[in-house]
């Protein structure tokens, strides 16, 4: 276990909180990252009990969760394991595929809401061209906010993550809660 | 006051506010212009040019003359229509463009002397002495003409941004729309319905129409109400579609705030992008007056307005309650108005109609002729209208012009549809090739009764989601009237004087007659020479009636003369709102190095590079100059040990069991034989053979790689590379993915830094023999953190790069400076890299700047030829291959004289020109390793030329200095150093 502190995205001990209204928008710096690739005519493998979703869809499992992410590519989650070295135990899980570790070439932002989802719709419709009635529980897609790249995924109705490259956390951040204010 | 009864306003809520100091009552629901009538106060504000007083024209959007300032301080609005503006309690507004009191406006001289500002004046008075113009005339000329004034201060309000999606929207809430919306509604489908009104309704609530018998606001309420219960319909009152851009997408700036006293922070206007399936366009129409001399008195509006004035306002157009209207009217329509007043008890004493078979509708006296002059300079006093070639002065408090009505066209015409003249509405309907998926209805394409208006809505609705797919069933419509206004085309009253025809810009039918005169008939021209149709406005109420004045001046008929072509925004949009509420350093993202955190707290001074900001140097105490702390960075690093955060660099991984081919396509130099654990450098050329970028590129295993970027180029390099993956050879099994983020990478270098990081890894040999210069390895450092090392210098010393997952990046970063204290060990930005690379004659931005060469660089024996690549064979052909610049080194013959980076390069003694041009400098700094100013550039057979003094040319700053060409290598020309 190396003795280097480890500091979150936003260049801070302990990960961001904030809520406001009927939102609660939360770092998540345990989320462990790995993207697998297929090589060419290789099928899609299960990584520890889950397995890959379609174009577009995130799908959750016992031990990891995953998302689309391009074709013959996924990002493989691991809840609470960033500590860990998670692109060895997927490369592990699929050693005939590409791995790659991605922990930290994101910031991942939880956004709860404790009304439903309207309160994310507000949120969201604000932040991103997307068509949210199509943006059902189990999607993940790719889309542009504030001049930047993200991943989102619905996980629940109450329950979205907003993904975008870790070096753009503080204005992904700034993005997020500034537009929750301007809900009020 | 001249409140009058009835309306679809709260009488029973007074809202305060002021113009122009005075404290005046309103009502909820009322606008600041209705509010201001029911005041009795028809003088509202001057003219642009002539600074003629000026009262409230229309009841909406298109208003010319009722511009006032709203607000104050930082806040400060000018040119807001009052016509549109949603009272409330404490708004302040005043008039402007008038020196001293509005009804004592010095600037009115400007009238006196108006048949010098006759059309294109300014084209030919102010033509001489030449330096007049800037100096004198436009300062003059700007400072007399214009409306309001700008504050000048930031805006301090908040406004947003975002994005809806729906299969309809309907635009406009009149009788079209809310059929539109109510039957798609039904239908379930998604449906937004936006009006620029804050009530929706449109017409409806101005005219005293029944439907189904009971009045037409009792169906729109019952409307609203289902509409509002039904969760697929989106009502976006105060909401402006003002565009229609590509695949589907509407521009609407909802105006939040605007109607209330808004608390600090609280949003004022959110910029909607609109993705619509399909489109109704049910905008209405914009009734057109009737140009005669002295028509802009302050109590002349038009017809329509009067009426929406009275009936959903309940303010009489009046100043006194017992001063009589008349009305002057080329069709029935401006005789409804006539009826509407009497109904309310306002008098009425006479229509006036050109028609000889004008009918009459109520208890005033028709009077076949025209309104030929005016009088009451602050408000309307009098009339003159003339009958059978006799002529009478008329007592009258206002006047109400009506000449028919033009369907409002231009969302409709946004992608270049050319509207159509319609010569028995007698006016220009929508055209062929509208916006994909929309549809036109109502009165906005000439279906302007009410029954047609809500048949015409909900047929569009119904076709709209037939083109989805979509069956909708038709909804029951209201009985409604389906009397079409007679009317006849009658385009203005030929009388000496001075006609207005266009408000806002002090337009007259002199200056489109001076116009023809000219030559300039053409529409385009016509509004160019006479400044028609321009500002605000946008010639909403204008357009057509000049038109028609050049249609009859030239011979030809309407359509053949012209038409107007609209472009977004339909009305005035405020920068702020398109910027969607962030500004400053949020008006774009910034990216964060791993270590900032640690930089900041060394002191360093920040620099923008791309998005990222990167430490640049950090000053010491002591310091006074940027050039102290670099010299001294640069000299520790040579002498000792550094540190530098190169996150930046773009990493790409590459991996699958075609890696190796895939990337010696990619790089001109073989990269296919690099052995595992080692690190190569790699040059990549454009398709047209030049240079584009480099880098390097370890090998971790038989199929895995990592390619390195220039910070520049990290986004372009993986873009190019994924196009060559998917596109130019799928066959290839490789795949790639950026890791840019997810390494922390951190440059070691001077002779110490083998020493610095045996103090931070777990174990690893780092001696010579087996970690080599260009080697590479996965390792683990202070006590099993996973990281990769590569043996690589930029500086030209012994140094290393070692990256470790970014969240460690700041704590590996605070552990080797504190490590490394004995050794040495400073941090260094951006300015000591760029120095150092310079002394060791590394390439960067400045030398592959897209117009050069492997061969300038001194890289061409790296374009090989056992293999094909990117641009190798376009980099040997003609033209290009025989390029004998080469990249060399500078020194300056009097070493304390400064080489200026971007100096171009001559032989001694030689003219200087473009045709005996040598080179250019690429790169300079000072070297406190050399002791003066060094350079790099290209230079004509550069590598033949060494020892030789050349000029190096800075005519722009009127500058030369003398330069000796050097090797580039400055620092270690053997390399021994960095393979130590």
């Amino acid at each position: 276990m190396t003795d280097l502190m480890a500091i979150t995205a936003l260049g801070a001990v302990a990960p961001y909180e904030f809520q406001i209204g009927g939102l609660v928008i939360r770092e998540n710096t345990e989320l462990a990252l790995a993207s697998l690739s297929l090589g060419r005519g290789q099928g899609a493998p299960t990584i520890l009990g889950t397995s890959m979703p379609d174009v577009g869809q995130w799908q959750a499992g016992p031990e990891v969760s995953a998302f689309w992410t391009a074709p013959n590519q996924w990002f493989i989650e691991g809840q609470g394991r960033a500590h860990e070295d998670f692109a060895a135990i997927v490369k592990a899980a699929a050693p005939d595929c590409a791995v790659t570790e991605q922990t930290d070439g994101w910031v991942a932002f939880d956004v709860y809401s404790n009304d439903g989802f309207k309160p994310l719709e507000g949120l969201l419709e604000k932040l991103v061209n997307i068509d949210l009635d199509g943006f059902e529980v189990g999607t993940a897609l790719r889309t542009g906010l504030h001049h930047m790249s993200v991943y989102l995924i619905r996980r629940s109705d109450t329950h979205v993550t907003i993904m975008g490259m870790r070096t753009f956390a503080a204005a992904l951040c700034h993005a997020l809660e500034s537009t929750a204010v301007r809900l009020r | 006051m001249t409140r009058l009864t009835g309306g679809v306003i709260d009488h029973e809520t007074a809202l305060r506010f002021t113009f122009n100091g005075k404290t005046y009552s309103g009502r909820k629901g009322d606008t600041l212009a209705s509010a201001l009538l029911a005041n009795g106060v028809q003088l509202v504000g001057r003219s642009f040019k002539y600074h003629r007083p000026r009262g409230v024209l229309s009841a909406g959007s298109e208003e010319p003359n009722a511009l006032v300032t709203l607000r104050g301080g930082a806040r400060e609005e000018p040119n807001t229509r009052a016509t549109v503006t949603e009272l409330f309690d404490g708004l302040v507004a005043r008039s402007q463009n008038h020196v001293g009191p509005l009804h004592r406006d010095v600037m009115a001289v400007n009238d006196l002397l108006s048949p010098l500002f006759a059309s294109g004046f300014y084209y030919k008075t102010f033509m001489w002495p030449r330096a007049f113009w800037e100096k004198l005339y436009e300062p003059l000329i700007r400072h007399a003409a214009g409306l309001g004034r700008l504050s000048g201060e930031a805006d301090p309000d908040a406004y947003d941004k975002g994005f809806l999606h729906c299969d309809l929207l309907v635009i406009g809430g009149g009788a079209a729309g809310l059929a539109a919306a109510l039957a798609a509604g039904r239908a379930g489908v998604k449906v937004i319905l936006a009006d620029e009104d804050f009530q929706f309704g449109g017409r409806l609530l101005a005219e005293t129409h029944q439907l189904d018998g009971m009045p037409a606001t009792s169906w729109v309420t019952a409307v609203m109400a289902e509409l509002s219960g039904l969760e697929n319909v989106r009502l976006m009152p105060r909401t402006t579609v003002f565009g229609a851009y590509d695949h589907g997408i509407y521009g609407a700036v909802e105006r939040v705030s605007d109607h209330v006293s808004a608390a600090d922070g609280e949003v004022r206007q959110t910029l909607w992008r609109i993705t619509a399936k399909r489109s109704v366009l049910a905008a209405g129409a914009t009734e057109r007056h009737i140009p005669f001399p002295n028509n802009d008195r302050p109590g002349i509006m038009l017809a329509g307005a009067m009426r929406a004035y009275a009936n959903r306002w309940a303010a009489s157009p009046t100043r006194h309650p017992s001063d009589p209207v008349i009305i002057f009217t080329n069709n029935d329509d401006g005789h409804r108005t006539a009826t509407d007043l009497l109904a309310k008890g306002v008098p009425v004493t006479a229509v006036v109609d050109p028609r000889d078979d004008a009918p009459t509708f109520g208890a005033y006296e028709l009077i076949t002729g025209v309104v030929d002059d005016t009088k009451g300079r602050l408000g309307l006093t009098s009339v003159r209208v003339t009958q059978n070639g006799q002529s009478r002065w008329m007592p009258c408090g206002a006047l109400g012009v009506s000449g028919g009505w033009n369907p409002n066209v231009h969302l409709s015409s946004h992608h270049r549809s050319k509207p159509v003249w319609d010569e028995a509405l007698l006016a220009f309907v929508p055209g062929k090739d509208l916006p994909n998926g929309m549809i036109v209805a109502g009165a906005a394409v000439g279906q302007g009764t009410t029954a047609k208006a809500l048949r015409s809505g909900m047929e569009a609705a119904v076709s709209s989601l037939a083109a989805l797919g979509i069956s909708a069933e038709r909804i029951d419509l209201p009985d409604a009237d389906d009397t079409a206004a007679a009317q006849t085309a009658f385009w203005h009253v030929s009388r000496k004087g001075r006609a207005w025809v266009d408000f806002q810009n002090d337009v007259t039918v002199k200056d489109i007659v001076l116009a023809h005169q000219e030559n300039m008939r053409p529409v385009e021209h016509l509004k160019r020479w006479t400044t028609l149709g321009m500002a605000t406005d946008q010639g909403k109420t204008s357009n057509i009636s000049a038109l028609a004045v050049m249609a009859e001046l030239t011979g030809k008929s309407l359509p053949e003369t012209g038409t107007t072509i609209f472009r977004p925004p339909y009305t005035g949009v405020t920068l702020s709102v398109l910027g969607g509420g962030d500004t400053g350093k949020h008006f774009r993202p910034t990216r964060y190095t791993p270590t900032h955190q640690w930089s900041a707290s060394q002191g360093a001074t920040f620099v923008e590079v791309g998005a990222w900001l990167r430490a640049q140097y950090f000053v010491q105490p002591g310091e006074t100059h940027w050039r102290q702390s670099v010299d001294r960075e640069v000299l520790a690093v040579r002498r000792g040990v550094g540190l530098c955060d190169v996150t930046t660099l773009g990493k790409i991984d590459v991996q699958g069991p075609d890696a190796a081919e895939f990337l010696n396509r990619i790089y001109c130099n073989m990269m296919g034989t690099l052995a595992v654990g080692r690190v190569r450098y790699g040059l990549m050329l454009r398709e047209d053979g030049h240079a584009y970028d480099d880098g390097t590129c370890a090998r971790l295993s038989e199929n895995h790689f990592v390619v390195t970027t220039t910070t520049a180029n990290a986004a372009l390099v993986y873009r190019n590379m994924e196009f060559a993956r998917q596109c130019l050879w799928p066959d290839l099994n490789v795949s790639l993915i950026s890791t840019t983020d997810a390494w922390a990478q951190i440059a070691v270098a001077g002779p110490n830094s083998r020493t610095l990081l045996s103090r931070v890894v777990d174990g690893f040999d780092l001696s010579n023999e087996v970690f080599p210069f260009m080697a590479c390895a996965e390792l683990t450092v202070c006590g099993g953190l996973r990281a990769r090392l590569f043996r690589i210098s930029f500086s030209g010393e012994l140094a290393y790069e070692i990256a470790v997952p970014a969240r460690y990046g700041n704590a590996l970063m605070e552990r080797l400076a504190q490590v490394g204290a004995d050794l040495g060990a400073t941090p260094y930005g951006t300015e000591a890299l760029g120095v150092m690379r310079i002394e060791k004659g590394h390439a960067a931005g400045s030398e592959l700047n897209g117009q050069t060469t492997a061969q300038m660089l001194s890289l061409g024996r790296m374009v090989s030829e056992k293999k094909d690549s990117i641009g190798a064979v376009m980099s040997r052909r003609e033209g290009l291959a025989q390029d004998k610049r080469r990249l060399v080194g500078f020194r300056p013959v009097d070493k304390s004289e400064a080489i200026v980076a971007g100096s171009h390069l001559f032989t001694q003694g030689e003219t200087r020109n473009t045709t005996t041009d040598q080179g250019w400098i690429t790169s300079a700094a000072y070297s406190p390793h050399v002791g003066s100013s060094i350079a790099i550039g290209f230079l004509e057979e550069g590598d033949a030329r060494m020892g030789e003094v050349v000029i190096a040319a800075n005519p722009l700053e009127g500058r030369e200095v003398r330069v000796e060409v050097v090797s580039p290598h400055f620092v270690d020309p053997e390399g021994g150093r960095l393979r130590d």
